[in-house]
Formats: structure tokens, C-alpha cells, sequence
């Protein structure tokens, strides 16, 4: 099995966790911080982006709070984190080229780092590995989203 | 500067309508950003601003013909994100609409409300 499955050509790498609902991942690093980004279905539905701000570090931000904000020539819109926590660091590539979150959106394109505060408990409501995937399969036909369109390269 | 907007409001007071499509999307797009930031954020549509809430005509609104985003789409687009849109009662006077005719989610308030509105919001932004 792939450890980048898609779906509608929508990749969802089966090592992260996800927020379907508010289409965000997370990867808990191995310093206990955890990185966190918007999912290709959310780039796709974005479109390209053209400007990010995420929050200063130093904000603290509950379960559901906007991290930063997106837009694109079509949507803007907050990105909400799926975690408590503290952000300790912010994707300053975004700051000059938003789009970095359309080529690379688990990667280069992460948004914030966050020190958890309530880390295990809010984990367990996210989703991950082929669970993500199946819960992601039944979102996007739900929703009828159309397939994920990478005309500007993409790295998974 | 901070970035901590709680507790804030923001009042986009819009006055264009459907006969000018180009001075429509922006207002709705600005709203949008004000929520996204957790700033209280309502669109009050007065004057000729009203008739893009009557059902069927913000459809017709496409300034990208490419794209599948109407003006319909904007304004669904900015009530889920939380974005309160309230109407003028008196304006709809002048495209003789009812309560019937405006699509759903919209608040229809009369004109001593816009003052209330403005007196309590932080900015207003007026289109």
C-alpha cells in the first residue's frame, strides 16, 4: 500500500492526523511540538493562494481558533487548528510565497508549529492512516469535491 | 501591532447592487477576511445594495466568466462563515420585495437599527 494514497487524486499520507471536517493535519515531532497545515483537499478547494498570516508566535490558541488566515483570489477563509496549544513558530516561506501551501501542503507548505497543551485527549478525535483515507473518500463524495488538481507541481 | 480581534466589530455598510456587478464581490470578500480574523463582522445592505438578496439574482452575478463562483456563492460563502447579512426594510421598498423574496439567512432591520450598528461597531466600512 502507498504511503501517499489519494483520492480523486487528493493525497492523504497515511503517517499524519487529520480534521476532516476543517480539513487540517498534524505531525507530532519528536520534541513534542506539533506542526500543522492545511490538507491538498483544502489547497484544492482554495485555489491558489496568494497571502498567508498566520498568528504571532506566543498565541495561544484553543481547539477550533484560527492559526492563521488563508486567501486566494476566490476564498479567503481561517485555518483552525485542531490542537490547544502555544505557537512557537510560524512558516515564514509562506510569508512571501503563500503558494508554497498549494505545491507542498504536508511539507515545505506546513503553517505553524504549536506546543500542545492538551495533546493525547484532542488527539483522539482526529483521524488517521487508512481510517483518514475512508473518511476522507466518504467527505469527498458527500461534498461532491472535485479532484485535486496539481497544475503547480506537487511534493508529498 | 496585535492580532488578538476578539471582541471586535466590523459594520461593511453596501449600497451596490446587481447593475454593477464589479462593486459587489469586494465587500462580501472583505467580511469575509474581518470574520476569519474573529472579528463580529454584518453586511448591511441598503439602497441598491438590496437587490442582490432577492432570490434568483445573485446567480445571475458571474464577474469571472471561467469560474463558478456567482455572487450567490459569495454571499453563502460569508454566511457560513459567520457573517451576519441584514437588510434595510425601507429599501426593499424600492424593489418591491418581501420578506419571501429575500434568500434565507438574511435579517431584515429598520433604519434606527443602522444606527444602533454603527454607534457599537468598531469600524465601518461603507461601499
Amino acid at each position: 500500500m502507498s504511503e501517499n494514497p489519494d483520492v480523486r487524486g487528493c493525497v492523504i499520507p497515511l503517517s499524519l492526523h487529520y480534521n476532516v471536517t476543517d480539513h487540517t493535519w498534524i505531525m507530532v515531532g519528536d520534541d513534542g511540538l506539533v506542526t500543522l497545515g492545511m490538507t491538498d483537499i483544502a489547497q484544492n478547494l482554495a485555489g491558489p493562494l496568494l497571502h498567508c498570516k498566520p498568528k504571532k508566535p506566543g498565541s495561544v490558541r484553543a481547539k477550533g481558533r484560527p492559526i492563521a488566515t488563508v486567501e486566494s483570489s476566490k476564498w479567503v477563509g481561517p485555518v483552525k487548528t485542531p490542537i490547544s496549544g502555544e505557537i512557537v513558530e510560524i512558516n515564514d516561506v509562506l510569508t512571501q510565497d503563500a503558494a508554497t501551501i498549494n505545491r507542498s501542503p504536508y511539507k515545505a507548505g506546513w503553517i505553524v508549529k504549536l506546543r500542545p497543551s492538551d495533546l493525547e485527549e484532542e488527539m483522539k478525535l482526529m483521524v488517521t492512516g487508512q481510517e483518514a483515507v475512508e473518511a476522507y473518500r466518504t467527505k469527498i463524495e458527500a461534498d461532491d469535491i472535485q479532484a485535486c488538481d496539481h497544475v503547480e507541481g506537487f511534493e508529498a | 501591532m496585535s492580532d488578538d480581534f476578539e471582541e471586535k466589530k466590523i459594520l461593511v455598510i453596501q449600497t451596490h447592487g446587481i447593475e454593477t456587478p464589479r462593486r459587489t464581490y469586494s465587500p462580501i470578500f472583505y467580511a469575509m477576511a474581518s470574520a476569519a480574523m474573529e472579528i463580529e463582522t454584518m453586511i448591511w445592505f441598503t439602497m441598491d445594495g438590496t437587490n442582490q438578496l432577492k432570490k434568483g439574482e445573485a446567480e445571475k452575478i458571474k464577474l469571472d466568466p471561467t469560474s463558478n463562483v456567482t455572487l450567490r456563492t459569495m454571499l453563502d460563502q460569508a454566511l457560513e462563515s459567520e457573517v451576519s447579512l441584514r437588510v434595510c426594510h425601507q429599501s426593499m421598498a424600492l424593489f418591491n420585495m418581501t420578506q419571501d423574496d429575500l434568500i434565507d439567512g438574511v435579517q431584515i432591520l429598520g433604519a434606527t437599527s443602522i444606527i444602533d450598528l454603527s454607534l457599537e461597531a468598531d469600524h465601518v466600512m461603507y461601499f
